[in-house]
């Protein structure tokens, strides 16, 4: 409990340093971003909305810097996060709203996927050190594991969609479908969000694999499994609780080092096939210069991969007595 | 009490236990053995010469490259043909020529921001391990926020505030931000540098710890600073290609990303121009693949662990047909084990070892027989070759023998039929506790697995047996369901040795069970052991490499040197009048606390390599009584006594032991 | 009586361990007194988490003291400020350790720290004849022929030629004190009479004292003039070592001798009753740190820390059973 505890205070912390980084960043750069985004917000927002604005990118500064910074941690707490420019007169945390479901469906289901399907390929891989399938497999990974997502995206969709014709080409659904929950839609999105989950997962798996993999070999030579070998257990009990619980520890804690560059390939994937979710959003706003809503996505996505770091915590602090202890 | 001259105390160093010659080995240094392992691996040599193949395309693209890549002189959206080997763009460039004047972006990009995240990773890394307290808690807490901060889209919020990164912005962005994992990996493993003595050393002596983290330290880690490189400079490759393909990029460089941009601007992939849009991501896949590959490579040299060596490939004869041939002498009953010429080798790096070179005993129903040697003698291997738990990390196979328990050969038994007679019939008390216990189960729980794996017995059964086998080991039961780690050492010592007792089995393997305790404790424990043993009748194989501990317990000693059996007897008459000269040597080495003080020799020198060991006797070099026919002829043994010694002292003594041995 | 070599005095050394929230001091050392006279070899005998290991790094400054002096020629080793008064320090006090696999930086060959020795101690040496006195060193803890032994690395050696490279280290400096943190337990039995035998031959040829720190009490009996015994932190039995194995005051001093096994002697195995260990000292209260374990226990054991007391010449024992000569 008490690990779980200090977890959480890291992660307050490091979500201050990206609210703070959000705030410093605009005003460290050099160029007038703010100036042009006021100028095109006038006459156009209601008073509140462009104070609120004006605090987060420090223009007309009355305020001191130190107290425009506490106005707009005010702000963030009580979720004014402005107004979007792109999808205008809408809100920022309307919008979000909107595109968070496709991309926890999307990213959030295929990083579970390839996390899971990576560890239990890296687990029986290195079980069976040295068979055909071991040699062959690693350096496939570390090839695999080394392609930008963005291209194998345009290699899939050019081989999938325009050569072969299985998929569709871009977006989240077919435009003449209504939204909602009925069965054309559901089929459909799902149809649309298949190769994109095919790209992450083929780039992602590499790395846990690979990671597994050496994890459980080096495990393999440890005394406990010689010794549950000597007690007569089942090969299978072996490499599950013996060897198995021990080697996914480390993965684990790579688990949510590597979650940040999943989290960036996924959203260069999400641009490629126009898909509706939060990264996809993100570009767009930097390519309209909506300066609000680009921040606010920002977060959005630092949350989330905080949120998935903290379960990977407290599945170690379940699997691994001792992390309860250390505390 | 006269004193030791300098002559008694002269290490020679010309047996040394060593990996080669001695010429050769002036030769070696650390930096020599990392180009001889990064030659070995495929991998690394697979990614060094992509990776060559791209800098000479960055360093001479005008030599290679056709044509100017910013010309708009051909005609547009061509597919591939002879003059342009991967078609023109919208604009009319020659795509080949793009690709290969775009390499240098992404060459000097991966070096610089390789460099620059490197350099930061050691500097906060090392800082941090080996400064520790506040000094490690802030640069820890930075660098897991940056860490845990996703970087890509920080990064884009960065460069979407400044429009058109030029090339220099994209380095110092990407060297700032990109060091984290890096300085990690670091601080880790100066934090399991700072157990070496050698650093304390360095400090004792009076260096400056400036000194200590730049020549002492760093030069050991270099393969991770290496591997660090690697990874950012992967990390560079894709997070720039990624950037420039999204458009915060200057369009108008010359690289692989912008060609990208382009592509996808001009909807390259539908208007059938595929090429231009996918062979420059081949290029950076390609590149960052080499990366990623030397990256592995380098795991791989820098943990042993990883690199799989079979025996089959070092010729030795492992066959079935050859364990077999030893001809079949049936057992005596009054035996529970019977040992016939095992041998058993590995392959290491140079070659391949025999740890176990034809060794043969018998062991009675209760008997308490003590295995001793040194260093390297064989005696682990021997008994974990007896119990059949070879493998990793001892990495060995019985290349020849039998080995009879209870009438049947264990070596030629299948795994399925083995597992059934473990720890019912025979069990293993390991050297360390802490690491035979798993770590995340419960005593509890280690002991439910063996019992359901053998009994079906219920779980109330289990629950009261184990508390049995505690209790008989003077541990309270409600230790039962700790961790291990909960646990004392001694104790934990005393729970392997009850777990051991879980089925009464007839036959207890102890491989050094206990030199992690003091002396008092050692004391305490040997004495329990050998009360269950009186009390319980099972037979004990005890290796230590403390005789004079083991002597008081055992019934018959083996001593063994450099792989072989130097001796095997009684334990009070070896101890009364040992045999090989080994023996002598070793029972002078103790000190006593009781009687006179005397000068004591000790054995001077080392065993021998047995990566080439000597065709004579392989204790010729440190015998005080060695004779010209010693280094000569290969040794048999010889029974003196009811003794074996393996020693051409004794021959006239001796009826030499031909038949015993088999195929000798 | 001249004056010792090194004198400490109430030397005690603690460690916060724990958690934020609930900090404890484990007591590693506690106001351990004793005298290293020059040219002696003294044995401080200890199992694991006796203190003994503390000791040698309070006196090889690797910690400073909680609390109590070193006093070294004389000088208190607070009072050394400068770094030269250090270095000095650092010269006529130095240490071997006790993992021959650890001790050696691997990256260098074996030479580097013999080599660093005489650049931050020995100035006097030139470049030039650096070369020639290093093989010197070599050649003196007996590892021959010093031009091969040059040119090793360490993973060429063998444990045993690695402590000797350990020694020369150590006296590349000239020092007047080696503190050995159990040189021998990692080295196969056969090789250990060798190094010990070395040492002895050290004290004699050069004059040098040793603090030499053991769990083997027979490897002490061998070469030591003086024993001194820990138990816990504190110093619980110190004298002339024949005099102390022979009639041990102390009762762990008394349990110690008997759990040592002798192939000599005859098979008198005494109770297996004591399957205690040594505390943890953390946040200890008043009284003898060995009473739960003490055959010869008795009520005031358990409220008065005894302090060690003459019980004989020249011997000393923390004991409130104890029975003078």
């Amino acid at each position: 409990m008490r690990f779980v505890l200090r977890r959480l205070g890291f992660f307050v912390v490091t979500l201050w340093a990206a609210v703070t980084l959000n705030f410093l960043i605009p005003r460290l750069m050099p160029g007038n971003a703010a100036i042009a985004m006021m100028a095109r917000y006038k006459g156009h927002v209601n008073p509140q909305a462009l104070h609120a604005i004006q605090i987060a990118f420090g223009v007309n500064n009355h305020q001191s810097l130190v107290s425009a910074y506490f106005a707009y941690l005010g702000n963030i707490a009580r979720g004014h996060f402005g107004i979007s420019l792109t999808f205008f007169p809408d809100t920022v945390a309307h919008q979000v709203l909107q595109a968070l479901p496709w991309t926890l469906a999307l990213v959030g289901v295929t990083t579970v996927m390839a996390f899971v399907l990576g560890t239990l390929i890296g687990l029986v891989s290195g079980w069976r050190r040295g068979s055909v399938v071991d040699g062959a497999l690693p350096p496939l990974f570390v090839i695999t594991s080394a392609f930008p997502y963005f291209w194998l995206a345009l290699l899939s969709i050019w081989l999938f969609s325009i050569k072969l014709g299985w998929f569709p080409e871009s977006g989240g659904y077919e435009v003449t479908t209504t939204v909602g929950w009925n069965w054309t839609f559901i089929t459909d999105a799902v149809n649309h969000s298949i190769l994109p989950a095919l790209t992450i997962i083929v780039t992602a798996i590499g790395g846990w694999i690979l990671t597994m993999r050496n994890n459980m070999i080096t495990v393999l030579t440890e005394d406990y499994v010689r010794m549950a070998r000597a007690k007569g257990l089942k090969p299978w009990r072996i490499m599950w609780t013996y060897a198995g619980r021990n080697a996914i520890l480390p993965n684990l804690v790579g688990f949510a080092m590597s979650l940040g560059f999943v989290v960036g390939g996924a959203i260069l994937v999400e641009f490629v096939f126009n898909y509706p979710g939060v990264g996809w959003m993100f570009l767009q706003s930097v390519e309209n210069q909506d300066y609000a809503l680009m921040q606010a996505l920002f977060l959005m996505i630092t949350v989330t991969v905080l949120l998935a770091i903290l379960a990977a915590d407290v599945a170690t602090a379940i699997l691994d007595p001792r992390t309860r202890e250390r505390g | 009490m006269s004193l030791p001259s300098v002559a008694d105390s002269v290490e020679p160093v010309g047996a040394t236990v060593g990996s080669g010659p001695p010429e050769e080995a002036t030769k070696r240094s650390a930096g020599a053995d990392l180009w001889r392992a990064i030659a070995r691996n495929r991998k690394a040599l697979v990614g060094l010469c992509i990776l060559l193949f791209f800098v000479v395309l960055a360093a001479i693209p005008g030599q290679i490259a056709p044509d100017d890549p910013r010309a708009k002189i051909y005609p547009r959206g061509l597919g591939p043909s002879v003059h342009h080997l991967f078609g023109t763009t919208a604009y009319g460039e020659d795509v080949f020529s793009q690709l290969v004047y775009g390499t240098r972006q992404s060459i000097l990009i991966a070096f610089a921001v390789g460099g620059l995240a490197t350099l930061i990773a050691v500097l906060v890394g090392v800082s941090a391990g080996y400064l520790g307290g506040t000094t490690d808690g802030v640069l820890s807490l930075i660098t897991d926020v940056i860490l845990v901060i996703p970087i890509f889209p920080l990064i884009i919020v960065i460069a979407a505030y400044e429009r058109n990164a030029g090339f220099l912005t994209l380095v110092v962005v990407l060297g700032v931000l990109g060091w984290s994992y890096g300085a990690r990996q670091l601080r880790s493993q100066t934090l399991s540098l700072r157990r070496r003595d050698f650093l304390e050393a360095a400090r004792v002596r009076g260096e400056r710890r400036s000194y200590v983290i730049v020549r002492e330290i760093l030069p050991t880690m270099t393969s991770l600073i290496l591997a660090s490189f690697l990874g950012a400079a992967l990390y560079a490759v894709l997070f720039a290609a990624g950037l420039q393909f999204i458009g915060l990029g200057n369009p108008n460089s010359q690289s692989w990303g912008t060609m990208l941009y382009w592509a996808e601007n001009n909807e390259a992939l539908g208007a059938g121009m595929p090429y231009w849009a996918i062979m420059p991501g081949v290029c950076v896949a390609l590149l960052g693949a080499a990366f990623a590959l030397l990256n592995y490579a380098f795991d791989e040299i820098s943990s042993p662990a990883l690199r799989l060596r079979k025996l089959e490939n070092t010729g030795v004869d492992t066959e079935r047909e050859a364990k077999a041939a030893v001809p079949a002498r049936p057992p005596d009953p009054k035996n529970i084990l019977e040992v016939r010429n095992l041998s058993v080798a590995y392959a290491s790096e140079h070659g391949p070892v025999v740890a176990v070179d034809d060794v043969s005993f018998d062991l009675g129903r209760s008997e308490f027989l003590g295995v001793v040697g040194e260093s390297a003698c064989g005696k682990s291997t021997l008994v974990y070759a007896v119990a059949r738990l070879l493998g990793a990390p001892l990495a060995g196979e019985i290349t020849r023998g039998q080995v009879l328990f209870k009438g049947r050969d264990m070596v030629t038994l299948a795994d399925r039929e083995l597992r059934h007679i473990r720890w019912r019939d025979y069990s293993v008390v390991m050297q360390s506790a802490m690491n035979a216990l798993n770590p995340v189960l419960t005593v509890a729980a280690q002991m439910r697995d063996a019992c359901e794996a053998h009994s079906t017995m219920t779980r109330r059964e289990i629950e009261a047996r184990s508390k049995e086998v505690l209790r008989l080991v003077s541990i309270d039961p409600v230790h039962l369901y700790s961790y291990p780690h909960q646990l004392s050492g001694g104790m934990r010592q005393r729970a392997m040795i009850a777990m051991a007792l879980l089925f009464t089995p007839e036959l207890i393997i102890m491989d050094e069970p206990t030199s992690a305790l003091d002396v008092v404790g050692q004391r305490s424990l040997m004495v329990q052991i050998k009360e269950l043993q009186e009390r319980l009748g099972f037979a004990v194989i005890f290796v230590t490499h403390d005789m004079s501990l083991v002597s008081h317990f055992s019934d018959r000693l083996l001593v063994m040197y450099a792989a072989q059996v130097a001796e095997l007897g009684r334990t009070r008459q070896l101890f009364d009048r040992p045999l090989h000269p080994y023996t002598q040597g070793l029972l002078e080495a103790f000190p006593s606390i009781h009687g006179a003080k005397e000068r004591l020799l000790g054995i001077p020198g080392s065993p021998p390599d047995l990566l080439h060991p000597p065709s004579g006797c392989r204790f010729a070099p440190r015998c005080p009584h060695v004779m010209d026919r010693c280094r000569a002829e290969p040794q048999r043994l010889l029974e003196v006594d009811g003794e074996l010694v393996r020693c051409l002292l004794h021959e006239q003594a001796a009826a030499s032991v031909p038949a015993k041995e088999g195929v000798a | 009586m001249s004056e010792p070599l090194l004198r400490a005095e109430g030397l005690t050394r603690h460690f916060s361990v724990g958690k934020l929230l609930s900090r404890q001091r484990l007591h590693a050392v506690d106001d351990v007194n004793f005298e290293i006279g020059r040219g002696e070899i003294v044995a401080l005998v200890g199992e694991s988490g006796s203190g003994k290991s503390t000791v040698a790094r309070l006196l090889a400054r690797v910690y400073k003291p909680t609390a109590g002096e070193i006093t070294f020629e004389g000088r208190p080793v607070s009072t050394l400020r400068t770094r030269r008064q250090r270095l000095a320090y650092s010269s006529d006090v130095v240490m071997v350790f006790q993992d021959p696999y650890s001790s050696l930086n691997p990256a260098y060959r074996v030479t580097h720290p013999i080599e660093r020795g005489l650049v931050l101690h020995r100035r006097e040496v030139a470049r030039r004849t650096r070369r020639a006195e290093v093989e010197n060193s070599l050649g003196s803890v007996g590892l021959v022929p010093t031009g091969q032994v040059a040119a090793k690395f360490p993973h060429e050696l063998s444990g045993g030629q690695r402590q000797r490279v350990g020694f020369a280290a150590a006296l590349a400096a000239k020092p007047k004190l080696i503190v050995a943190d159990e040189p021998v337990s990692m080295l196969d039995v056969s090789i250990r009479i060798g190094i010990l035998n070395l040492m002895s031959e050290l004290r004699e040829r050069e004059g040098v004292s040793f603090l030499y720190i053991t769990h083997d009490v027979a490897g002490a009996r061998y070469i030591a003039d003086r024993v001194l015994v820990m138990y816990a932190g504190h110093l619980v039995e110190e004298g002339p070592t024949e005099d102390v194995i022979e009639r041990p005051k102390h009762p762990y001093t008394q349990l110690l001798l008997s759990a040592v096994p002798d192939p000599r002697a005859p098979l008198g195995v005494s109770d297996a009753a004591d399957v205690g260990e040594p505390p943890k000292v953390i946040d200890p209260k008043e009284g003898c740190r060995f009473r739960a374990r003490c055959p010869l226990a008795i009520d005031r054991c358990e409220t008065e820390t005894p302090r060690l007391r003459p019980v004989g010449r020249g011997r000393l024992a923390a004991c409130h059973v104890a029975e003078a000569d």
